[in-house]
């Protein structure tokens, strides 16, 4: 009988192997080798003209120098101001750091393009909110602000991207075991001298983690570029792929696969050469019992720092989304915002009209079926990494952290040259390519989550079902899955929000019956119609905001990106 | 010097009192344990003394020095008090060798290369550790990891030594050695030391007086042998050590316990319901001649002693014997007991 069991299980286990492996080779891996190769072929054999012709036009090449000094400025002011931040939050007796906390955390699901919108109603120099509240106060001339360009560009990057480093970094601080700043004090060191000597070393690594993730983020941003940069003849590789794709012809999808192979190229090597840097330096301390850290006391300093704070919390949060609101709700854009120039007449138009809603559901439906295709597979890699010893287990999950890794115009455009009817799989503005797209790019989010609550559950509980003759897939389902419910509920979440909103992907592979909110916002921000813009992209955060109370809820907090 | 008075502390985290009116005079050059069990507050108490908290009410003096009073809104912030701390996780930065870890408390307090090499050599040799100055921590053990948390607290000679349960995640053999070397540290630095545990072993073993607490509060102060063989209270006796509690009467200065035919003197104690208290080692086992008779029911080989279980008068009362010769007594045989000493508390058990 157990024999019997045992051999059973196994051939299942191999089975999923072979699904998950065969599902990511045939969406991941291959569309991203033909797309190198397509890229170095000309007329059928090797041949790197293709770059030299792309990169001899100072256009491009502006743009290769602009997405690197930009996300490298970015990734900088991000970590300089989410450290301290993060320390202020967790360590001090800041006044109302919890409620601060929760917001730059949860200010991750505002989406980047949703947030460039909102600044371009707040600085544009013709009417920009804050620009007219800034003249009006200090009986300027002209508006002393202009969002679009550099200084624009990097503000609403840092703004929107710099939440995925504070995350890293205050997870960590929570992480660490306070009695190590303790043994400092003890010692004899004031608390800027600990933070200086124990906290900032220690904490080096996440740090570091932190800047990396920021860096590829902004690297591979299309959004934001877009909305704020292009009107100001800004290019980086991300708009130059979208205008080269949007050419139309064979010559432009060419120039466009030799960008997108230097962007894949480049985030990748550094995110590997970034992991193999930190590699056994994030150190691990063994944690005594759970004593709450003895809070600094900022003294003098308080009131200052809650100001700081507090501005930048309304730069990051409050004012963006009060200025999407006021805008969706506002009835004559060219008078001041007052009450009685309120209605709700343009939210009544919007939600009547088809061509609005009809992309909303093509997002959710698309979301939805990513999601729950993406949990699936990612219980059965999450599986076979943390509770099985088979050979070759950590391959699945590789290639969905790699999918995870490389900048989503590369894979979009990848999955357009691949799957266009080349190999018999035509898939060219279907939503089939939309969900493949969204699910090689948040699979690994699934697979971490469901991973992580796994290898909390003791391989005794699962034994203990086999001992009673459940076979493998039976005790999957009595034992594993009600353990960890919660963890599929997550990643089903953690999954199905960025799908709903990505605008990246689908600008490039959307149709005409398939176009997403994320497209539509896009369009309707370039054609200059803010107040309809306005109306979705709330609706847009209302529904993220309801996801994210729910996964907070199933979670318990405990995942919350 | 180093003598530490705590007047009528207490500390309120929200509406819970983690500490109710703490108050005990630790004088110089002595051993004191808090003991009691966990979240009974003598962590809290000694992150106090620490300067880690501060206290809701009452003073602390560190030898003349006043470091924290409520009343008078002062306190003194840890980096200024100038004691010496060891912590449960130990607390040794990864990132640094073990000489830096060491020679950390003198770099911050700005003595010399010289000094700092002669100082830091000297408390590696303390605590055993000499030649290991250039090892990362992740290189060594749990026992060598506390062994450079002692040395770094040691090293510019506090005059009190703070230990939170420093021996609690080591294996047994190794706290059973530690035990004893922290304490001829102890000696032969003659400094104050308050050492929290909730091991009642390691407190009995180390110290001169032993604080016990539960629930904030204090339940009494004393000696190892005062604590074990005159515990103020039924909690005491439960905590340290083991003992059986048997439900009483008095009358007339006289204990009786229904259904066992005992009675035992108990003049301090006042009429009414009372428990009496025998500790397993204070019962013997003989043929006769005993106060009680009963029947051997279990039998646990121990090794150095034999735990029995011995019902006698419907009760099932715990005995352990080190010396009896356990082969001559069957399970089933009936015995005569003897009682060497015994507590009485008033109230039920």
């Amino acid at each position: 009988m157990i024999n019997r069991a045992r051999l059973m299980s196994l051939d299942a286990k191999w089975a999923v192997i072979i699904v998950a492996v065969s599902v990511l080779v045939v969406f991941t891996v291959i569309p991203m080798l033909y797309l190198i190769f397509r890229s170095m072929l000309v007329d059928g054999a090797l041949d790197l003209t293709t770059y030299r012709e792309v990169y001899s036009n100072l256009v491009n090449w502006k743009a290769f120098i602009n997405t690197f000094k930009i996300s490298l400025i970015v990734t900088l002011l991000s970590v300089i101001i989410s450290f301290p931040l993060a320390w202020l939050v967790g360590r001090t007796d800041l006044p109302g750091k919890g409620f601060f906390r929760t917001v730059f955390i949860a200010s991750y699901m505002i989406p980047p393009y949703v947030g460039a919108i909102a600044w371009t109603q707040l600085l544009n120099p013709n009417a920009g909110y804050l620009n007219e509240w800034l003249v009006h106060t200090f009986n300027l001339a002209s508006s002393p602000f202009d969002i679009y360009g550099m200084g624009g560009l990097i503000w609403c990057l840092t703004l929107f991207h710099s939440p995925f480093a504070f995350i890293t970094i205050s997870r960590a601080l929570e992480k660490m075991d306070p009695s190590l700043e303790e043994a400092s004090r003890v010692s004899g060191a004031s608390p800027l001298r600990t933070l200086w000597n124990v906290t900032l070393p220690l904490m080096f690594p996440s740090i570091f983690a932190g800047g990396v993730l920021v860096f590829i983020g902004v690297g591979s941003a299309f959004g934001i570029p877009a909305i704020v940069g292009m009107p100001a003849q800004i290019e980086v590789l991300t708009t130059r792929i979208v205008t080269y794709v949007y050419l139309g012809t064979g010559k432009g999808i060419k120039d466009a696969t030799a960008l997108a192979v230097s962007l894949m190229l480049a985030a990748n090597f550094i995110l590997y050469a970034s992991t193999w840097l930190i590699a056994g330096k994030d150190y691990v301390t063994i944690g005594g019992k759970s004593t709450r850290p003895g809070l600094v006391e900022l003294g003098v300093w308080k009131w200052p720092l809650f100001g700081l704070v507090s501005l930048y919390g309304l730069f990051a949060v409050f004012l963006p989304l009060g200025s999407i609101v006021v805008t969706s709700l506002i009835k004559s854009l060219s008078r001041p915002i007052a009450l009685d120039n309120l209605s709700f007449a343009t939210w009544l138009a919007a939600l009547k009209n088809d061509q609005y809603m009809e992309p909303l559901w093509n997002s959710f439906v698309a979301a939805a079926i990513t999601a729950t295709l993406a949990t699936v597979i990612a219980l059965f890699i999450a599986y076979l990494l943390i509770k099985t010893k088979v050979s070759g287990r950590t391959l699945p999950d590789s290639l969905s952290t790699l999918g995870g890794a490389t900048p989503s115009i590369v894979i979009a455009l990848a999955l357009i040259i691949t799957f266009s009817g080349e190999f018999g799989l035509n898939l060219y503005s279907t939503l089939a390519i939309l969900v493949i797209g969204y699910m090689v790019k948040y699979l690994t989010m699934a697979v971490r989550t469901i991973a992580a609550s796994l290898s909390q559950v003791h391989p005794s509980l699962e034994e203990a079902a086999l001992n009673s003759g459940a076979s493998w897939l039976r005790s999957l389902k009595d034992i594993m899955l009600p353990l960890i419910a919660p963890s599929i509920v997550a990643g089903w979440f953690l999954v199905f929000m960025p799908s709903f909103y990505e605008l990246t992907m689908s600008i490039i592979l959307y149709g005409a019956k398939t176009k997403t909110i994320g497209v539509l916002l896009y369009e309707l921000q370039t054609y200059a119609d803010p107040q309809d813009a306005s109306v979705l992209a709330v609706i847009v955060l209302l529904i993220v905001l309801i996801g994210n109370i729910i996964l907070r809820k199933v979670s318990k907090g405990a995942v919350g990106i | 010097m180093a003598e530490v008075r705590i007047n009528s502390v207490s500390k309120l985290f929200g509406e819970v009192k983690a500490v109710d009116n703490f108050n005990a005079v630790i004088r110089d050059g002595e051993f004191v344990s808090i003991l009691g069990p966990s979240g009974c507050g003598k962590t809290t108490m000694l992150r106090m003394i620490a300067g880690f908290e501060k206290p809701s009410l009452g003073e602390i003096y560190i030898g003349e020095q006043l470091v924290s009073s409520a009343a008078k809104s002062l306190f003194v912030p840890p980096e200024k008090r100038n004691i010496g701390m060891v912590f449960q996780s130990y607390a040794v930065w990864p990132h640094m060798t073990v000489f830096d870890n060491v020679a950390y408390p003198l770099k911050i307090k700005g003595y010399s290369k010289n000094d700092i090499k002669s100082k830091t050599d000297k408390a590696l040799e303390l605590v055993h550790l000499d030649g290991y100055a250039a090892r990362i921590p992740s290189q060594l053990s749990g026992g060598q990891q506390q062994r450079v948390a002692l040395a770094r607290a040691l090293v510019s000679e506090p005059k009190l030594l703070l230990l939170d349960e420093p021996l609690s995640n080591l294996d047994a053999k190794l706290r059973e050695s530690m035990r004893f070397e922290i304490k001829d540290l102890q000696k032969k630095l003659k400094i104050t030391v308050i050492y929290v545990t909730h091991d009642q072993g390691e407190a009995m073993a180390m110290s001169d007086r032993i604080v016990v607490m539960n629930k904030g509060v204090i339940q009494q102060i004393g000696t190892p042998t005062d604590v074990y063989e005159t515990p103020a209270n039924r909690i005491i006796a439960d905590f340290i050590g083991l003992v059986n509690f048997l439900p009483g009467e008095i009358k007339d200065g006289m204990a009786t316990i229904p259904g066992l035919g005992l009675s035992l003197a108990a003049p301090e104690v006042p009429a009414g319901a009372a428990t009496v208290a025998i500790r397993p080692e204070n019962i013997t086992i003989g043929r006769a001649g005993g106060r009680l008779s009963g029947t051997l029911v279990h039998k646990f080989y121990l090794g150095d002693a034999v735990d029995w279980r011995v019902e006698a008068g419907g009760f099932i009362l715990r005995v352990i014997d080190k010396g009896m010769e356990h082969d001559d007594y069957r399970l089933g045989d009936t015995v005569s007991l003897d009682i060497k000493k015994y507590l009485v508390f008033p109230g039920q058990p």
